[in-house]
């Protein structure tokens, strides 16, 4: 019989009840298939034996321990005796390679060897057996035999009741989280391209919002120098005029750090923040440009608004695309009103909504579903992937954007962010 | 008899607002200020003021409105333009509408003054309004 016959015989042969002589010596053989197969899946596994465990846990539950979490943390010398006494009993190929074994035997020792990276996790394997459940999976590292560490997708599936073996497997995803950075990564340069093609796009407004401190200290300056040479010289007034050179110097330097900021590259920063601040901050480099245009802007901040844990930079670039957007959308037409209007606000469960409307045309109904779609765009100008990175930029904060048309005319953009969750207060 | 001259100082930003109004007090120019065109406007009346200085970028009409209005009922009023818009269209809409100077900021005070100085010479020397000027 072939390799294949044998296995269908086997596959077969488990769910049929029958007194064929075949049977038997069919068993025989699959079993063997098995252990084959075990031994070449391409999964690591580790077979434990718990009884040391479990007779501990027998123990405790008898003394009335129910956080068993709490308890481990008083009796940390509990999880280090565990860690010997529960002891591997048989591991397949694919866990002697991923552990870089020479042989089985290798492997065929006590189970501390399996936590030597992550210790903590012994802890929270005991946890989930004291619990009674059923299986307890995490992503973690642990070390090989070598010393190199691995990152693993880890599962233990305990024993059922008369049972005393556990059952290990890893499975190595170093690939897949380098290959989740490089994305990030992409996803990161991309943000900041667009952001950069932002910033050139207003660059007008921006120059305009330098000049005007730099303008302001030359002319104090200057001012200075004609009352100095005169006989009525005012020294208060000279006070006056370099206490403004200074003040002008400090808004001058604000606002390149504040483009600067947005203009470098960073690694996306969580920190807490207003996010009425936020939206500020985003007017800074977009308000002359709505100035110039026959628009009114309105803003009405919500106040107070819970705080929330985000980028802000990356937050700034998302309502500067908004807006950017809403101007766009305005001169391509819609009604005699040309508005503007934006709005911070909360809701009971502590989420932050920022509103954005605008008079323009509006989102024909069938692209509703499709503007925050990456190149997809209405205007001639424009790679359609403003609305797409804010959308990432949101979902990466846990909250989410929608678009909508209003009931009289323009559109609507609004998203919202997950305050940030205070510690409540003792009592 | 010598008519002191008033200027009006038009630009939405406060500082550089306050900033041009010393300067022009410290040689002896008296000026009024304003935060934005619509504001000069709604006090305007012919022949108040001698000379006008004005930003381009201001929420409202701006300064190409202003010129546009100036132009139309009190075409005599030399404005000088101080701006931060270098463009070359801005400059030449401006001109067009008939403004003396455009001054690109930050401005060098003897340059503003002498255009100041020569706008008020035009408006002793010619193009008068009013009897006594």
């Amino acid at each position: 019989m072939g390799d294949a016959a044998r296995k269908r015989a086997f596959l077969v042969d488990r769910d049929v009840t029958s007194n064929d002589d075949r049977m038997s010596w069919d068993f025989a053989t699959s079993e063997e298939d098995y252990r084959k197969l075990i031994h070449y899946l391409p999964v690591a596994l580790w077979q434990v034996d718990t009884q040391g465990a479990s007779a501990v846990f027998d123990r405790l539950k008898a003394e009335g321990v129910t956080d068993i979490a709490a308890y481990l943390d008083e009796h940390p010398e509990l999880v280090e005796l565990a860690k010997d006494v529960v002891r591997v009993t048989a591991v397949n190929r694919e866990a002697m390679l991923l552990f870089r074994g020479r042989s089985a035997a290798d492997l065929i020792a006590p189970v501390r060897y399996v936590f030597a990276a992550t210790p903590d996790l012994a802890k929270r394997v005991m946890v989930a057996h004291f619990e009674g459940r059923r299986n307890h999976i995490e992503e973690t590292k642990v070390a090989a035999l070598d010393g190199t560490l691995i990152d693993v997708h880890f599962t233990v599936t305990y024993p059922e009741r008369q049972e005393q073996c556990s059952l290990l497997t890893m499975l190595d995803i170093g690939e897949r989280l380098r290959t989740e950075g490089q994305l990030r990564q992409l996803q990161a340069d991309f943000t900041h391209a667009a952001r950069i093609s932002t910033l050139g796009e207003l660059a007008t407004s921006i120059a305009h919002e330098v000049k005007q401190p730099l303008a302001a200290i030359v002319t104090n300056a200057e001012t200075s120098l004609r009352w100095l040479k005169r006989d009525d010289v005012s020294i208060s007034k000279l006070e006056t005029l370099t206490s403004r050179v200074i003040s002008n110097a400090r808004r001058a330097s604000d606002i390149v750090q504040r483009i600067r900021g947005m203009a470098v590259k960073h690694e996306p920063v969580r920190a807490s923040l207003d996010l009425n601040e936020v939206v500020e901050e985003a007017l800074l480099v977009v308000r002359h440009d709505i100035e110039l245009r026959p628009i009114t802007l309105t803003v009405r901040y919500g106040d107070p608004l819970p705080r929330v844990i985000g980028d802000r930079i990356q937050l700034q670039q998302v309502i500067v695309n908004l807006l950017v957007n809403s101007v766009q959308a305005i001169a391509q037409g819609g009604g005699p009103a040309r508005r503007i209007d934006l709005r911070t606000s909360t809701d009971g469960d502590n989420a932050v909504t920022f509103t954005i409307r605008d008079t323009g045309p509006g989102i024909a109904r069938e692209n509703l579903d499709r503007v925050f779609e990456s190149f997809f765009t209405t205007k001639d100008t424009g790679m359609g992937m403003g609305l797409a990175i804010c959308q990432s930029i949101i979902v990466g904060h846990g909250g989410g954007i929608v678009a909508a048309n209003r009931p009289d005319g323009g559109a609507q953009f609004q998203f919202s962010l997950p305050g940030e969750v205070q510690p409540s207060p003792r009592t | 008899m010598v008519k002191v001259p008033l200027l009006a100082i038009v630009d939405d930003d406060d500082d550089v607002r306050e900033a041009l109004s010393d300067l022009l007090l410290v040689v002896d120019l008296p000026c009024r200020t304003f935060d934005r065109a619509e504001a000069l406007l709604a006090e305007y009346e012919p022949g108040l003021f001698d000379c006008i200085i004005t930003d381009m970028r201001m929420p409202g009409m701006g300064g190409l409105g202003l010129l546009r209005r100036l132009s139309r009922f009190d075409a005599a009023v030399p404005v000088i333009v101080v701006t931060s818009d270098a463009g070359p269209q801005t400059r030449l809409q401006a001109l067009d509408c008939g403004a003396h100077a455009y001054l690109i900021k930050p401005i060098e005070d003897h340059v503003l003054i002498g255009h100041i100085k020569s706008a008020l010479a035009r408006d002793d020397n010619g193009q008068k309004r009013g009897p006594n000027g």
